[in-house]
């Protein structure tokens, strides 16, 4: 980590005059002893959970990595994480192509954009259990709008719901989560594209370079840091996507769509199984401490944003 | 503005207010479905005209729906409050100073606010099982922490970097103490971004569910937890969901409407500029 330090010294950090140097951390204090309380701690305590033999609320004996061992050797939880992969593999590359589109679309001229853009927000900025609930009624069995309407009219869908059937139902889930957010990518990368120079346009202009040019050669690249960005944003809140998937399908049917934040849930509240509940959520944490690494530093490093 | 930014097509303008009804159209269902009588809820075919009915709000009402709302309302007022008091002063100090390990301190933010609120959610009901914290609103404000006080820092820090610390400059010359600085000349400028950071904080805790769902209980009950209560066992009352529904969507629209500029920093964590 020193590495990472000294850029954050050579970095041009505004700064007023010479502080008594605790200064500022009494400022921090305050927020660094809340999060080592709400967030470290918890840390803590579920990886010394995973490493014990805990069952129905009685933590036991220390077992070194049986829990992780049971863990891995189960085929459920390797379901999970290919459902999420799965999940993640569709629904971010097509949000991120539909968004980069849309915000080309929204940069291109649309007329009466400072109405479309709140409304283009509410998706997003919706609770997801409202969101499950919204398309619960569209997908409904007989009855919803989508189902009735559009899926049964044109023979997509047989006699059974929906979310009965294994395919239909993780598709339901990642349309779901492609609706609520692609207007949000297009927003971001709009934002973006409002913020590029316009100096290397005009130039390309006079050296009557074409619209494709144009996107590849100087937008693409200007944006690339912001697409990273925001992508990997996306990467990660997909992986732990939960509210829409609980009151969707619950993970069913079966174990069809259950994703590693729902079969954690299940493994905790429903089998009482905290050791290797514990040993996934440590492992999942993990895997998103280098996902959040690589996140700050392109956007320190790149974007200059922090 | 950039140079492809010119004369509005009107065939753009078409597809993309085409695209905004159809991302809409089912939160405009939903909300038709609010007045909708339960004999035609169900009907194939689909049902477009009917006689409103209130029937859906008198069941939710009858139902202490009210006290979710008061519930929700309540601990995301306090949750937020104790955010912005205990992460203003952070996030102006990580703007600001230099402090050693000032990154892998900003990093530990980040990942308390990245990490999968389920992986928090087992330890958090073990140890609040233990110091007897479930189902209060102490136990679900603190736990609301971990999501919104690392982002009320975060986001919070960027708005702070764009002030010009020239003006504070001028004012230590004049002698001025630092938290005199601060409350006259940095809080005034600051002011809009900690209502937006603050605001945001405020939507994240009223749309949560996890947390509100398994530390919560019977006297701290959210409006998003009180939605699956209307899967009953006599059949699940969609008309009251979606009023509840749309209930919890109304402060959110106010925010769409108040602060469209601040959201798309605030979701990137303050990376994009809005």
């Amino acid at each position: 980590m020193a590495a990472v330090t000294d850029t954050a010294m050579s970095q041009p950090a505004p700064r007023i005059r010479k502080e008594r140097f605790w200064y500022p951390y009494l400022l921090i204090a305050p927020t660094m002893i809340t999060l080592v309380i709400v967030s470290l701690i918890p840390f803590l305590y579920a990886i010394y959970l995973s490493f014990h033999k805990a069952k129905y609320g009685r933590v036991g004996d220390f077992i070194w990595f049986d829990n992780y061992a049971g863990l891995l050797a189960d085929e459920r939880f390797w379901s999970a994480i290919s459902t999420a992969g799965i999940f993640v593999a569709i629904a971010v590359p097509v949000e991120f192509m539909l968004g980069l589109a849309g915000a080309m679309v929204l940069n291109h001229g649309v007329r009466g954009r400072s109405v479309l853009v709140p409304l283009l927000f509410i998706p997003t900025m919706m609770a997801p259990i409202v969101v499950g609930l919204l398309w619960k009624i569209m997908l409904a069995g007989s009855w919803g709008f989508i189902s009735y309407n559009v899926l049964e009219r044109f023979g997509i869908l047989g006699e059974t719901s929906i979310f009965a059937s294994p395919h239909l139902a993780l598709g339901a889930l990642i349309f779901v989560d492609i609706w609520q957010w692609t207007p949000f990518m297009m927003l971001a990368f709009f934002a973006g594209l409002q913020a590029l120079p316009l100096g290397p346009y005009r130039a390309a202009a006079v050296d009557g370079a074409n619209g494709a040019q144009i996107f590849f050669r100087l937008t693409l690249p200007m944006m690339s840091p912001l697409l990273a960005v925001i992508g990997l944003l996306r990467l990660i809140d997909a992986f732990k996507v939960f509210d829409t998937v609980f009151i969707l399908t619950g993970g069913g049917p079966g174990i069809a769509t259950e994703s590693p934040s729902v079969l954690a849930y299940k493994m905790t509240f429903e089998f009482w199984n905290i050791g290797e509940a514990s040993a996934l959520a440590v492992l999942v944490w993990i895997a998103f401490f280098v996902f959040c690494n690589a996140f700050y530093q392109i956007a320190k490093k790149r974007l200059n944003a922090f | 503005m950039n140079a492809t930014t010119g004369r509005s097509n009107p065939l753009w303008t078409v597809l993309a207010v085409l695209y905004a009804f159809a991302i809409l159209f089912p939160v405009i269902w939903m909300a038709s479905m609010m007045f909708k009588p339960a004999d035609v809820m169900f009907a194939r075919p689909t049902v477009f005209l009917f006689t409103p009915t209130l029937e859906h709000f008198d069941y939710v009402i009858e139902l202490g729906f009210v006290w979710n709302l008061l519930t929700s309302f309540l601990l995301c007022t306090i949750s937020t409050a104790l955010v912005v008091l205990i992460g203003t002063p952070a996030a102006y100090a990580f703007a600001r100073f230099e402090m050693r390990g000032k990154d892998d301190l900003f990093l530990f933010i980040l990942a308390s606010r990245m990490g999968p609120p389920v992986c928090l959610v087992i330890p958090f009901y073990l140890i609040f099982a233990k110091i007897g914290l479930i189902d209060t609103f102490a136990g679900l404000t603190l736990a609301y922490m971990t999501f919104n006080l690392s982002f009320y820092v975060w986001v919070l820090r960027s708005f702070c970097r764009d002030l010009p610390v020239e003006l504070e400059e001028a004012a230590a010359l004049e002698g001025w103490s630092r938290p005199q600085i601060f409350r006259r000349v940095v809080f005034p400028l600051l002011r809009n971004g900690i209502v937006a950071t603050a605001v945001l904080c405020f939507i994240f805790a009223w749309n949560e569910f996890l947390f509100a769902f398994m530390l919560g209980g019977k006297t701290v009950q959210t409006l998003p937890v009180a939605i699956p209560k209307l899967i009953t066992s006599q059949g699940v009352r969609w008309g009251e969901m979606a009023v509840v529904g749309i209930v919890a969507l109304v402060p959110v629209l106010a925010v769409v409407i108040a602060l469209q500029r601040h959201i798309v920093r605030g979701l990137t964590l303050g990376a994009v500029k809005g």
